[in-house]
């Protein structure tokens, strides 16, 4: 950790990649859904940028952010609640003729008056689909070392199956990149190829005046896209480098990853390599979880507050989850206060919050495909 | 801007009694129940009693109790006017002195509490663990028109000689005060916990500053001076759990309470009553593919690969595989290696317990002592700790302690 602050300020985009979970995001944004037992999605990135000496961080929301003002509140858990800088959560200015922002672009045009006013000699953007325990001052220093106009994050692996099948113009834009050196030389657009690709992480290190200037001229062309219309015109003139990231990293691109993704917290190492430096949350004083006389548990991640009588296998369990006698639950994700009744049995079930499984049903998925249980409902 | 009721709370007790786990840190801020702190459930019931204004006296080990309350922002005690306030003696024009007696802690701060021009005290004690509605007491003062009101528990009468003791009318009145009696007259026992109408608070302080005789203390010299004067005095009965921890064994009994809270009414699950605490910040607990758990309490940053049966851990507790845990109370960030035995205990923080290590034993007709290990302690490979050894030192391998 260190005291000295970054010459950067951050801003993250929550809603990007919303489309790919359409159910996980009914009530809510992907920055705010939660993950691996006791955080939400948002918590990596901006935990990632606080341990980096990051204290100015924007968040340019675009729609159902409810869910995320509660969790982040005054900012405080991430140590954001500053004079200078701290936590600036930017909601969609209510005017007539208004539209929701769509792209990169258009969000960073909402707060350009904003970024015109900032001390920071650099701006770090990122989204919030990667859980990621990410070291933004390595990467800033990089950027600065190497003289690039725009230094981009990647990982070496293959694009999700979502990906692949997607249509350019509906859901979410994936990136990958041509290397020659450390130079991006091609931006490919939701590329249909398979085996391991650059796939961009979309975590951007620019100088601020230079951003500025690229959403100005961007916004009066009527452009959307920041890696579309912006970067990848431009890559013979603008200096885009690339910094490979090889730790440990989450992605969400569809239900199935989003149930994978939380089973391998169950590996120690993963969970070691995800939290290598401390990520902060919303605190919610529960007390310990409680295992009564008659529970069986086996290879289980939970957080405070549960309650458990019956058995537990292959699960992650998040706070205040409560399994009655009898129950059975086996490779499920089960997220805040879901309560599993007296002799009900899931397997390869994804709950969603205050779900109630009621007594002696059951509820069975596959390997490939969970069954989803939204917020609030009782089955 | 006046409060109507502002509470002191008593946290300067070094808890000698305690021993082991009291060698680097002051009694309220022994760990208790998993995640919490002794201290936890005073400020707790404050906040929950509408209380917003606590002093908390200090003397003795104050560093991880000073670090722990902070801004007492987990308590909601971060407030503009009021909050929490950590008050250690200071210097003063007059001179300086140590805090002579729970008394004389007060007198100290009577300049503290006038800031806040109170109608009523609430005197708290740092060392019970206790959920009480401050509120409920406040109104059964004030209903009885008292100018001091002590909250008092039935004990069984064989034990009442080991209290002290309120004498009360069929109205609560309170007409006569025991201290530790041989023969009671009563078995209604003070917790120490009190209100007092400010303005008569204060003006015993004083006359109890000016004598000295006094041993500054409020059982035996407030009280006593209250009762010679006549004042109206009432005793507020409370029936909850309600626990002094002063004792190893207390501590443990009470800690293993908390996994029958059916039986022994100290429920941590109380959405009602929530007991606050600051948070470790670790990620969620993990149990392996062959671990067995049992009848435990277990919280963030925990990893569990062997045996752990009606137990509590605290925050990042390792247990390896192969490892028994049994009836035992294992602070945070204590490792216990593979095939270790660790039972009827207290182990305290950021300690490891070796490989093959065995720690304490189940109670027999010969012993049936609580182990304590103190916090940052290593004990070596195959060590043997028995069941009534107090560790503070670190134990060598293949050594044997009792």
């Amino acid at each position: 950790m260190v005291n000295a602050n970054a010459d950067a300020l951050g801003i993250i985009f929550p809603n990007s990649y919303d489309d790919l979970v359409p159910e996980l995001v009914a009530d809510r944004l992907m920055a705010s859904i939660p993950f691996a037992g006791r955080y939400r999605m948002i918590d990596f990135i901006l935990s990632g940028m606080v341990n980096s000496g990051i204290d100015n961080v924007s968040i340019v929301v675009r729609k159902n952010y409810h869910s995320l003002m509660d969790h982040l509140g005054s900012g405080r858990e991430w140590d954001l609640t500053r004079k200078n800088g701290g936590l600036n959560i930017v909601p969609p200015f209510a005017q007539k003729n208004v539209k929701v922002y769509n792209g990169r672009v258009e969000a960073l045009a909402s707060i350009l008056h904003f970024l015109q006013y900032q001390k920071e000699k650099y701006v770090i953007m990122a989204d919030t689909n990667i859980a990621v325990n990410f070291d933004f001052d390595d990467f800033l220093k990089r950027h600065i070392k190497s003289g690039a106009d725009v230094t981009v994050a990647y990982t070496e692996e293959e694009l999700p199956e979502s990906a692949r099948k997607s249509e350019t113009d509906n859901k979410g834009l994936y990136y990958t990149l041509d290397l020659e050196d450390d130079r991006v030389n091609n931006i490919k657009i939701n590329s249909k190829a398979s085996g391991v690709q650059n796939f961009s992480m979309n975590i951007y290190a620019i100088e601020r005046e230079v951003l500025i200037d690229q959403i100005r001229q961007a916004s009066v062309r009527g452009y959307v896209f920041y890696e579309r219309d912006i970067l990848s015109p431009h890559l013979v003139t603008l200096n885009v480098r690339a910094y490979k990231y090889e730790g440990y990293c989450a992605r969400i691109s569809d239900m199935g990853s989003y149930f994978r993704e939380n089973m391998k917290m169950l590996e120690d190492k993963n969970l070691d390599a995800l939290f290598r430096s401390p990520v902060y949350t919303k605190i919610r004083d529960d007390n310990p979880t409680r295992y009564m006389t008659g529970s069986k548990v086996k290879n289980v991640m939970a957080a405070d507050g549960c309650i458990i009588e019956g058995e537990v296998e292959n699960s992650v369990l998040f706070r205040g989850v409560k399994v009655e006698k009898g129950a059975k639950v086996k490779n499920c994700v089960l997220m805040q206060d879901t309560v599993v009744k007296a002799d009900a049995r899931i397997e390869y079930v994804i709950s969603d919050k205050n779900v109630i499984i009621g007594e002696g049903k059951q509820l069975k998925g596959t390997d490939t495909f969970q069954v989803f249980v939204e917020k609030g409902k009782t089955v | 801007m006046a409060k109507e009721m502002i509470a002191m709370l008593l946290a300067g007790g070094q808890g000698s009694r305690l021993y082991a786990l009291t060698q680097n840190l002051a009694k309220p801020a022994v760990p208790f129940g998993g995640k919490y702190r002794i201290i936890d459930f005073p400020l707790s019931n404050c906040v929950n009693s509408d209380i917003d204004t606590v002093g908390i006296l200090t003397q003795y080990q104050p560093l991880v109790l000073n670090e722990y309350i902070g801004n007492g922002q987990p308590w909601d005690l971060d407030r503009l006017h009021g909050g929490v306030h950590v008050l250690p003696p200071y210097q003063q024009a007059s001179g300086s002195d140590w805090y002579k007696g729970t008394a004389n802690a007060i007198y100290q701060n009577i300049s503290f509490i006038e800031r806040y021009d109170p109608k009523y005290v609430i005197i708290l004690s740092g060392d019970q663990i206790c959920k009480q509605d401050y509120s409920d007491f406040l109104r059964f003062h004030k209903e009885k028109e008292a100018e001091f009101s002590v909250a008092v528990m039935e004990v069984p009468w064989e034990e009442a000689p080991r209290f002290g003791l309120m004498v009360t009318d069929e109205n609560d009145k309170i007409t006569e005060f025991q201290e530790k009696p041989k023969q009671p007259k009563s078995n209604l026992a003070s917790m120490g916990i009190y209100i007092f109408n400010w303005d008569v608070l204060k003006k015993y302080l004083v006359e109890d500053e000016a004598d000295p005789q006094s041993e500054n203390d409020f059982g035996n010299n407030i009280i006593p001076n209250l009762l010679r004067d006549e004042r109206k005095m009432y005793a507020y009965h409370f029936s909850g759990y309600w626990k002094d921890v002063g004792t190893i064994s207390s501590l443990w009994e009470a800690n293993m309470e908390v996994l029958d809270p059916e039986h022994s009414g100290i429920n941590l699950f109380d959405d009602d009553w929530k007991i606050y605490s600051r948070n470790s910040g670790m990620t969620g607990h993990k149990i392996g593919a062959d671990a067995v758990i049992e009848n435990s309490m277990i919280t963030d940053g925990c990893r569990i690969e062997g045996e752990v049966k009606h137990s509590i851990l605290f925050a990042g507790v390792k247990v390896e595989p192969g490892a028994k845990v049994k009836d035992a109370v294992v602070m945070g960030g204590s490792v216990i290696k593979s095939g270790a035995v660790v039972e009827h205990c207290i182990v305290a923080e950021n300690v490891v317990i070796g490989e093959d290590a065995v720690v304490g034993a189940m109670p027999s007709e010969a012993e049936n002592g609580v182990a304590t290990v103190g916090s940052g302690v290593f004990i070596g490979k195959g060590a043997k700790i028995g069941p009534n050894a107090m560790i503070n030192q670190n134990v060598k391998e293949g050594e044997e302690q009792w």
